[in-house]
């Protein structure tokens, strides 16, 4: 699938940071948005920055993309500077806002012409580009309806598709999935993930772990405006240095103290039907606790793995839960 | 520019698809115009009142009065003349109101005046008709004091005739300077105030409606996009100018052609008109900056467009206005721009109402200048 | 069915913005009104000059005689007052008036007026007093046997029989001197707003509709008929609030009276009745609200000009008068004119309150059968 002209593909040079925030800071009278915020991003890169509502995110995202003056802090886009009235940065990027921002009573095409406009994109390449992007968010058979004939997820592709016009070389996605049902959910998310294969990066909002988790190289766990952690899913897993679980439905209640034995597990407890295994690695271990627990002659009815998840890391650093 | 222009044309087609503007706009302003001058051109046309005349003397001086007092005065249009058979008949003329007021000339008038007795002329008037009456019994005055003069100078000069007395003439006469018209027929004044009292509603939907970008989360995009903040505002305050210039225009046309209204010099009137448009499009810019939300700047547009209106002489003629009032009435738009038309009006008026138009782009330029500096707090999201 | 009455009139007053409009705003155009009325209509006549003493008696004169005077600066000003409508005409006397008078030379005073009725008989009028006044100085110049001053005392000291002009007016005042001009602004402002804010407030029957309240009102155990009234009791209630609130608004503030309460109470629920069912037919037969609220600004402001609510119905020609007996605006108008001049009673308006019961019966029926052919499509 061709997103971007190949013109744009070279607009950035690779390998650099595109995006590099630093120290960013934001207030609101006495409340403190976003404090201290610093990441990167580089070309290609996923990043995602996950917390609940009202942790900064959106903030965060105003003072990069130019909409919000910045209280502190510095913002560059591919080591240039950028604030809101950098015309040239504020290209670089294709923001997604959280509400839907579309004209209602405008059709699909228009809204779509107005904003590659708004960006400048050349006349003649203006109608082939939205075609392009309609096709890309399947809208194409739509294109001559109002918008407010459309269903919330054809507004969702609509949204996307206005930032993806202009083909940035940063996508700034706030929170895209917001009221999505699940096919939409994973199309959006098909479509993020086939851009940064294109060397677009992405920086992506959710407060849904599953997304950031399935989408993101690196994540940016952010509370109360400061950035809490921040690397790959498995570094940020390796913070709370949490145990995997296994779980066996068993005939009967028996103890199995051979499992005691294994190298990685770290400590077995028995319930009514249940045997509860805690491991190191769960995926690992799996076979030789299946064995441990047929050769002591426990018939396992049924397993489940519970490996620690953002969720769990989310609640070891705030000690709240993601959403509430 | 461009990407001001850009924004004007994207809000221009978004009021084309509301069709609501069209009859905000145009339809109600103009259907009430039409309304309007049909009810209050009526009321309007005036007419010289009728006296009724009922001569029960015949003699010489009962036919000086009608023949040269009163029928100059109708050969003039100032009045007309009935005859009545009794005075009965004179007064169940008047009583009905089919006349302003009844002289009755008693019999014997002549023969008394002539010998030097009193006499009396009666007149009776309408109880409604006042001005009418007013008018019947300053020409009976008028006659009345021909009469004591002549006796006057007679008896004073203790001799002479009166004819020689007559043929003295009058120390102090009046001379009629006729002045243009420069005043709005009432159905011109209330098409015009209807089209002045719409166009601040028209108009609000420049503006503000940046408000209505930030309800549909469309603000963050153009903050977003690589445009220079201001061009959003002046794009937005060009798409409502476009429409107030577009709606006046249709309505003073159509109030020319459909309602015979006579307006002025066209370059002065469209001069007029644009700086009525800007004034109007400021007033609510800076208005809409203190509202948050989109709903919110409709009802405080809604509350000022009234209370500007009336003050402003839309509802009730300026020239009705009690002092206070009418001096209030200068901080309204509305008001100059009424002036102006009128200024523009009639045979000799001139091309430019240069003052109510240098007026109207003083608040256009004070009121924008605040909603400007305003900006920033119109373009959070 | 109490209960929607109820719904519609919070939701009437929740929104702030109706607060204003709908007791704020009339209370001010009462009081603009009232206070233009009550300075009267009569004409202005300007006068420039007027310094030495028998220019001062041609002012004194005037003034005497019924005019309205008003002092102006100069010619200039004059003029420009005159053209603009100002003033009805402008009289100006030169500043030698008084010696010009004495030396027997013939004065010309400029009338500035424009040609139309009402100016030239206020010219008429002025010519008449300056007739009256210069008299003695007339006399003097016919008898020039003497100094201007004694001959003109003399003239002033002479009785002679002259012509008595003896006047009367006979006829039925249409409007007592007793009824203020804010009498008139709030009765015609009270007919124009119950009508108007009823129809602006049928807005709210078609947000009912499309929000699909009624709909769910349908699906509890009440008959469609109950729900229709219970729509037309919240429309009425809306009314009348308005109505209500004009009238002791104005009597508070303005001491406006209405005449006897039963016939004003009457006039005003059968009034309330008419707007509610007009409010029906419009909630009925409009699609969305903006076409309901542009449309019914226009329903409303249009009869009621029509109606005489703007200007009063005395002032109408006898055909016009004719038309504007098709709205229910100009037979109420009449009914409270009765109870106010005529010292009416509820029995003395009952031919007007019968029309307006036709008008109300006749608009509920269509109202009714419209919406319910909407609300259960």
């Amino acid at each position: 699938m061709l997103f971007f002209p190949a013109a744009q593909q070279t607009s950035h040079v690779t390998g650099t940071e595109i995006l590099k925030c630093q120290h960013l800071r934001k207030t609101f009278g006495d409340l403190t948005a976003v404090d201290d915020v610093s990441f990167a991003i580089e070309p290609g890169q996923t990043y995602g920055l996950l917390g609940p509502n009202g942790a900064g995110k959106t903030t965060t995202i105003s003072m990069i993309t130019g909409i919000l003056e910045r209280d502190g802090g510095d913002v560059l886009i591919s080591g240039r500077p950028h604030n809101t009235t950098s015309t040239w940065g504020k290209k670089q990027i294709g923001y997604v806002p959280q509400d839907l921002a579309l004209y209602p009573d405008l059709s699909a095409r228009e809204n779509l012409r107005f904003f590659a406009r708004l960006y400048g994109l050349p006349r003649a390449g203006i109608r082939p580009r939205i075609e392009e992007v309609l096709q890309v968010v399947g809208l194409a058979e739509r294109a001559k309806d109002p918008v407010k004939a459309y269903s919330g997820g054809m507004k969702r592709r609509l949204n996307i598709g206005v930032g993806l016009l202009h083909g940035p070389p940063l996508l700034i996605l706030d929170e895209p999935t917001a009221g999505v049902d699940p096919q939409s959910r994973n199309a959006i998310l098909e479509s993020v993930s086939a851009l940064t294969g294109e060397g677009v990066a992405v920086l992506y909002t959710t407060h849904y772990m599953e997304e950031a988790e399935r989408l993101c190289d690196r994540i940016g766990i952010i509370d109360l405006g400061r950035i809490r952690a921040e690397g790959t899913r498995r570094e940020l897993v390796g913070l709370v240095g949490e145990l995997d679980r296994v779980s066996l439905t068993t005939d009967g209640t028996r103890d199995v103290p051979e499992l005691e034995a294994l190298p990685e597990v770290r400590k077995t407890s028995v319930q009514e039907g249940h045997l509860e295994v805690m491991v190191q690695d769960a995926r690992k271990a799996l076979p030789r606790i299946l064995a441990a627990a047929t050769d002591a002659g426990v018939t396992v009815r049924a397993v489940e793995v519970h490996e620690p998840n953002l969720e769990s890391v989310f609640l070891h650093l705030t000690g709240k839960a993601l959403r509430d | 520019m461009r990407a001001m222009l850009l924004i004007t044309a994207k809000d221009l087609r978004q009021r084309v698809r509301d069709r609501s503007l069209l009859l905000m706009a145009i339809l109600v302003p103009f259907g009430l115009a039409a309304i309007f001058s049909l009810v209050f051109g009526d009321v309007e046309d005036q007419q010289a009142p009728t006296f009724v005349v009922a001569d029960q003397d015949r003699g010489q001086i009962a036919t000086t009065f009608t023949g040269q007092a009163l029928a100059p005065l109708e050969r003039r249009g100032v009045l007309r003349l009935k005859k009545a058979g009794t005075e009965q008949d004179a007064r169940t003329l008047v009583e009905r109101g089919e006349a302003a007021a009844a002289y009755v000339i008693p019999a014997g008038f002549t023969r008394d005046v002539l010998s030097g007795r009193p006499a009396t002329l009666r007149v009776i008037g309408n109880v409604n008709a006042r001005i009418g009456t007013f008018v019947a019994r300053s020409v009976a005055d008028a006659f009345a004091a021909e009469v004591r003069y002549v006796q006057v100078a007679l008896a004073v000069k203790g001799g002479g005739s009166p004819q020689e007395a007559v043929a003295v003439a009058a120390p102090v006469t009046l001379e009629n300077l006729a002045a243009d018209r420069r005043q709005l027929s009432i159905g011109e004044y209330l098409s015009a105030g209807m089209a002045v009292f719409f166009l601040f509603f028209t108009v609000r939907f420049g503006f503000s409606s940046i408000l209505d970008e930030r309800r549909d989360g469309t603000l963050a995009r153009l903050l977003a996009a690589p445009i220079p903040r201001v061009t959003i505002a002046f794009g937005k305050l060009l798409g409502g100018i476009v429409v107030g210039v577009v709606s006046m225009t249709v309505l003073v046309v159509a109030a020319w052609l459909l309602l015979d209204a006579r307006w002025g010099h066209p370059v002065g009137v469209g001069l007029l008109v644009v700086a009525g448009v800007l004034a109007a499009t400021g007033v609510m810019a800076m208005v809409a900056t203190v509202a948050t939300t989109a709903e919110q700047a409709g009802n405080v547009h809604g509350v000022v467009a009234v209370l500007l209106g009336v003050l402003g002489g839309v509802f009730i003629p300026i020239q009705q206005m009690s002092g206070a009032l009418e001096v209030l009435s200068l901080l309204t738009p509305h008001r100059w721009f009424l002036e102006g038309l009128a200024d523009l009006h009639g045979e000799n008026a001139p091309m430019l109402a240069t003052g109510p138009t240098l007026a109207l782009l003083g608040f256009a330029t004070v009121t924008t200048g605040i909603a400007l500096t305003r900006l920033g707090r119109m373009l959070r999201t | 069915m109490t209960a929607i009455a109820w719904v519609n009139l919070v939701r009437l007053f929740r929104d702030r913005t109706n607060i204003f409009f709908v007791i704020i705003f009339p209370i001010i155009l009462i009081m603009v009104l009232g206070l233009s009325y009550g300075a009267g209509f009569a004409p202005r006549l300007g006068v420039v000059g007027g310094a030495g003493p028998q220019a001062a008696r041609l002012v004194t004169a005037l003034e005497r005689s019924g005019q309205t005077l008003v002092r102006v600066g100069d010619d200039a000003e004059a003029r420009e007052l005159v053209e603009s409508g100002r003033l009805a005409a402008a009289l100006i006397i030169p500043p030698d008036y008084d010696r010009a008078l004495s030396r027997y030379t013939r004065i010309v005073l400029p009338f500035v007026s424009r040609n139309e009725p009402s100016a030239l008989q206020m010219g008429a009028a002025v010519s008449s007093v300056v007739g009256q006044v210069t008299m003695p100085a007339r006399a003097a110049a016919y008898v020039r046997d003497g100094s201007f001053e004694q001959l003109v005392a003399r003239a002033e000291g002479t009785r002679v029989p002259g012509i008595t002009v003896s006047a009367e007016t006979i006829g039925s005042r249409v409007i007592p001197e007793s009824v203020s001009g804010f009498d008139i602004a709030a009765t015609s402002q009270l007919l124009l707003f119950t009508f108007l804010t009823s129809l602006t407030g049928a807005v709210a029957l078609i947000e009912t509709r499309q929000l699909g309240v009624s709909r769910r009102m349908y699906a509890t155990p009440i008959s469609t008929g109950r729900i229709l009234l219970g729509e037309a009791a919240g429309r009425v209630a809306v009314a009348l609030a308005q109505g209500l609130i004009i009238m002791f608004g104005s009597a508070l503030l303005f001491g406006v009276r209405w005449g006897d309460p039963l016939g004003a109470a009457a006039l005003l629920l059968v009034f309330s009745l008419v707007g509610a069912g007009a409010a029906m037919v419009f909630g009925a037969s409009f699609r969305t609200e903006q076409q309901a609220a542009a449309l019914g600004l226009l329903t409303g402001l249009g009869l009621a000009a029509i109606g005489g609510a703007m200007v009063p119905l005395d002032l109408f020609s006898g055909t016009m008068r004719q038309i504007a007996h098709l709205t229910p605006h100009a037979w109420a108008l009449d009914g409270f004119a009765e109870l106010l001049r005529e010292d009416g009673t509820v029995v003395t308006v009952l031919p007007q309150l019968g029309v307006l019961a036709i008008y109300a019966v006749v608009l509920f029926g269509l109202g009714s059968w419209r919406l319910r052919a909407v609300l259960t499509r």
